[in-house]
C-alpha cells in the first residue's frame, strides 16, 4: 500500500460542507414539501434555514470552481476526448461494478493526483457539477424571492415550472447522496474512500499486488 | 398736495398704529359681514317661486307605471345643501314655466326620470362624471342594469351636502345596495374605527372610490388601496414573511386579515404579452358559452378543459397568448369585509402549505365580464397538482397544498430505486464471498507457483 494525496484541502472543505449542507437542504427540503408529513421545525424555519443554507452552499460552489479554475487539479476534470477510449474505460468500470467486484477482481481505475476520477465519475462529476448543481442553484435563488426575480420566472414559464425543476433535481440529489455513500464504501476497504475524503490521502493498492 | 383736504387732514391726525388697530376692525366687521350673508342664503324670486309650491306636504306625482313621485323639495335642506348657489332652472332647464304641473307626466317610472336627468349633472361635474363613466355601476347600467346607481341615488341633488359631513356611517349611500357587506363592515377593524376615532379608518369610498368604482375582485385596486394607508405593511411583512413579494402578490389581504373567512384560489386571465386582465367583449358572451362547452357535465373545469379555453381564448388574442395568474382570496365579499384586528390576522403557515390546505379546496376560474363584474366557472381542484395543467396553471403555485403527485411518486421510486440498488448489489457481494475467497486462493496459489516456477534473476543473469 502506498498513499497518495488527491483530496487538496479545499477540495475537501468544500465537500464536507456540500456533504452537510445538501443533507440539511434535502431534510428542509422534505419538510418544506411535505408538511403534512414531516413537522421537525415550524414551516417558516425549515424555510428559512433551507434559505440561508441554499446561499451558503452557492458560496461554497464557487470555492470548488476557484480553486479548480486556478489550479492545475483542472486536469481531473478533463474529459477523455476519444469517445472509443472513453466507452471502453467506461465500459470496463460498469463491468467492474456489476461483475468483477463480486469476483473480486482489483478496480480497472487507478488513481493518481490528475486522474482520481474512473470514467464514469468523470462525466457524472461534470453533469452534477457543472449542470445540476448550478440549475439547482439558479432554481432555488428564483424561489427565494419570487417576485424579485418574476421576470425571468415568467420567461421560463413560470413559477410552477421553476419550481418543477427544483424538486426533479432535488429527487436525483436525494437519489444521489444514497447510491454516492455506498460507492463511496466500495474502496479495498469500507471506510477507505471516507478517509481519504478527510485526511487527503488516499490508500492505493500496489502494482504488483494485482499481478 | 394741499394738506388741508379734508380726507388728507383725517389720515393725517392718525398715529401710524391707530390707522393699523383702525384697517383690521374694519376688515373685521367686512368679513362678519360676508360670513352672515352667506350663512343666510337669500333665495332668487324663481327658487321661491318654485319653492312656493314644492316645499308643502303631499307634492306628488304618479307615474305611469303607478309609481308617486314625491315632488317636495325641503327650503330648509336645499339652502343648507352644496347647491343652494344653483338657480331650479340650472338643473330643469326643460321645463315649460307655461305648462308646468298643468299636463299630465309623461314619466314613465322613477328610475326613467332618474336616467332621464343623469346628463344634468355632467354639465357642472365633467370630471366626477368622466369617472363615474368608466365605473362598474355605469357599465352595468350601459349593459341595461335597472338597479345600478344613477347620481341621484347616491347624492340627492335637494340636499346634497359634503362628503366631509357624512355622519353616521350609515348614512353612506353604498348602504341601499350593499347592505350585507356594510353590516359586515360595520363590525370589522375598519367599521369600528370609523365611529371610535372617525374619519382616520376608512369608509367604502375610500378603498373602492365614490365615482370609478371598479369590481373588488377584478385587478389589483383595492390592494394598492390597502397598502395606500398601510404604507409600512410590505416592510413589515418582509420582517417575517419569507417570499413577501410573492405573497403580496398572489394572496388579497382579507385572505389573511379576514380570518374566519372561506378561501378560495382564482385563476384569472390575462393577456400573456400586455399583461391586462381579459374582459369579456360585450355582445359575444365567449367566456360563459366556452367554459359550458368545456364543462357539459358541470363538474367543474378538469386539466383538458382548462386547457382547451386558454386555447381557445388565445386564438381570439390573435398574437397574444392567454395566461393563467392565480390568486387567493375570500369567497365573497361579506367575508372581505371582515377584516380583524392585526394581532388576530393569519399567521400560521400550515393553513395554506400543508397538504389538502382548505383554501385550495375551491377553485374558480374568473374573466372580467362587460359590464365590469367578474364572471366565474368552477374548476376541479384537481388542476393545482396535476402535472398536465403545469403549463395551464403556470401562474400559481402554492408549496406543499398544490404540489404535482406525479413528483411524489418520482421521488417515492428513485428513493426507492437509490436504496434498493446498494442493498441488492451488497446482498449479492456477500452471496459471492465464497467465490471471492475460492479466486482469491486460486490467484495467491498461482503467484506462488508462478514465484517457484520463474528462474531467479542471479540464474537467468548473463554469466
Amino acid at each position: 500500500m502506498k498513499k497518495l494525496y488527491i483530496h487538496p484541502l479545499p477540495v475537501r472543505i468544500w465537500h464536507w460542507t456540500n456533504a452537510v449542507g445538501f443533507v440539511l437542504l434535502i431534510l428542509s427540503g422534505l419538510q418544506i414539501r411535505y408538511l403534512d408529513l414531516f413537522q421537525w421545525v415550524t414551516f417558516r424555519t425549515a424555510v428559512v434555514a433551507h434559505n440561508w443554507i441554499g446561499f451558503v452552499l452557492i458560496a461554497n460552489f464557487f470555492i470548488w470552481l476557484g480553486f479548480y479554475l486556478f489550479s492545475d487539479k483542472i486536469k481531473v476534470y478533463h474529459p477523455e476526448l476519444s469517445p472509443t477510449k472513453y466507452f471502453q474505460a467506461s465500459f470496463k468500470q460498469i463491468q467492474f461494478y456489476g461483475y468483477g467486484i463480486f469476483r473480486g477482481e482489483p478496480n480497472p481505475h487507478h488513481p493518481s493526483a490528475y486522474r482520481k476520477f474512473n470514467p464514469l465519475q468523470s462525466m457524472m462529476y461534470q453533469i452534477i457539477m457543472m449542470m445540476l448543481v448550478p440549475a439547482q442553484f439558479f432554481t432555488g435563488l428564483l424561489l427565494w424571492d419570487v417576485a424579485r426575480f418574476s421576470s425571468i420566472v415568467e420567461a421560463l414559464g413560470g413559477l410552477r415550472v421553476v419550481d418543477t425543476v427544483h424538486v426533479l433535481l432535488f429527487i436525483v440529489f436525494s437519489g444521489f447522496i444514497v447510491v454516492h455513500v455506498y460507492l463511496a464504501s466500495l474502496g479495498h476497504t469500507p471506510s477507505a474512500h471516507f478517509k481519504a475524503m478527510l485526511t487527503g490521502y488516499e490508500e492505493i493498492e500496489d502494482e504488483e499486488e494485482h499481478h | 398736495m394741499n394738506s388741508s383736504h379734508p380726507f388728507t387732514g383725517l389720515m393725517a391726525g392718525l398715529r401710524p398704529n391707530r390707522l393699523v388697530i383702525a384697517g383690521l376692525i374694519g376688515l373685521f366687521i367686512g368679513l362678519a359681514g360676508l360670513s352672515a350673508q352667506a350663512e343666510e342664503v337669500e333665495l332668487a324670486k324663481a327658487e321661491k317661486d318654485c319653492l312656493a309650491c314644492h316645499d308643502k306636504e303631499g307634492v306628488k306625482k304618479t307615474l305611469q307605471n303607478g309609481e308617486v313621485l314625491s315632488m317636495r323639495i325641503s327650503t330648509k335642506a336645499y339652502v343648507e345643501s352644496m347647491h343652494k348657489e344653483n338657480s331650479c332652472e340650472d338643473c330643469h332647464a326643460d321645463l315649460d314655466a307655461k305648462t308646468h304641473g298643468k299636463v299630465k307626466s309623461d314619466i314613465k317610472s322613477k328610475r326613467d326620470f332618474t336616467v332621464s336627468q343623469g346628463d344634468v349633472c355632467k354639465e357642472c361635474h365633467k370630471k366626477k362624471y368622466a369617472q363615474y363613466d368608466d365605473s362598474v355601476h355605469a357599465a352595468l347600467i350601459k349593459e341595461g342594469s335597472k338597479k345600478a346607481p344613477l347620481c341621484s341615488d347616491c347624492h340627492n341633488p335637494h340636499t346634497v351636502q359634503s362628503v366631509k359631513l357624512v355622519q353616521p356611517i350609515e348614512a353612506t349611500p353604498c348602504v341601499k345596495c350593499h347592505e350585507p357587506i356594510f353590516k359586515a363592515y360595520s363590525k370589522d377593524v375598519h367599521g369600528l374605527e370609523r365611529v371610535a376615532k372617525g374619519k382616520s379608518a376608512p369608509l367604502c369610498s375610500d378603498c373602492h372610490q365614490a365615482h370609478d368604482v371598479k369590481a373588488a375582485s377584478l385587478g389589483e385596486g383595492v390592494k394598492d388601496t390597502c397598502i395606500g394607508c398601510h404604507k409600512e405593511a410590505l416592510a413589515q411583512h418582509a420582517d417575517w414573511l419569507p417570499n413577501t413579494g410573492r405573497h403580496f402578490a398572489a394572496i388579497s389581504c382579507p385572505a389573511c386579515h379576514a380570518p374566519n373567512a372561506q378561501r378560495r384560489v382564482n385563476l384569472r386571465l390575462f393577456d400573456g404579452a400586455t399583461n391586462a386582465q381579459i374582459s369579456e367583449k360585450s355582445g359575444v358572451p365567449q367566456f360563459a358559452r366556452l367554459a359550458n362547452d368545456a364543462d357539459a357535465k358541470g363538474m367543474g373545469l378538469d386539466e383538458r378543459a382548462l386547457w382547451s379555453l386558454l386555447k381557445e381564448f388565445s386564438q381570439e388574442g390573435a398574437d397574444n397568448k392567454t395566461v393563467l395568474r392565480g390568486r387567493l382570496e375570500v369567497r365573497s365579499g361579506v367575508e372581505a369585509h371582515q377584516l380583524s384586528e392585526k394581532s388576530k390576522a393569519l399567521k400560521d403557515c400550515n393553513v395554506c402549505h400543508k397538504e389538502g390546505a382548505s383554501p385550495f379546496q375551491s377553485v374558480t376560474l374568473t374573466i372580467a365580464g362587460p359590464d365590469g363584474r367578474p364572471l366565474r366557472h368552477g374548476v376541479q381542484t384537481a388542476v393545482l397538482s396535476s402535472l398536465t395543467s403545469m403549463d395551464s396553471v403556470r401562474g400559481f403555485y402554492a408549496i406543499g397544498s398544490t404540489r404535482i403527485k406525479l413528483l411524489d411518486i418520482l421521488l417515492v421510486l428513485v428513493v426507492a430505486g437509490a436504496v434498493c440498488v446498494p442493498l441488492g448489489h451488497m446482498t449479492i457481494k456477500r452471496l459471492f464471498k465464497g467465490v471471492r475467497e475460492r479466486l482469491e486462493a486460486e490467484r495467491l496459489a498461482a503467484q506462488h507457483a508462478a514465484a517457484a516456477g520463474a528462474p531467479q534473476p542471479d540464474e537467468t543473469a548473463p554469466k
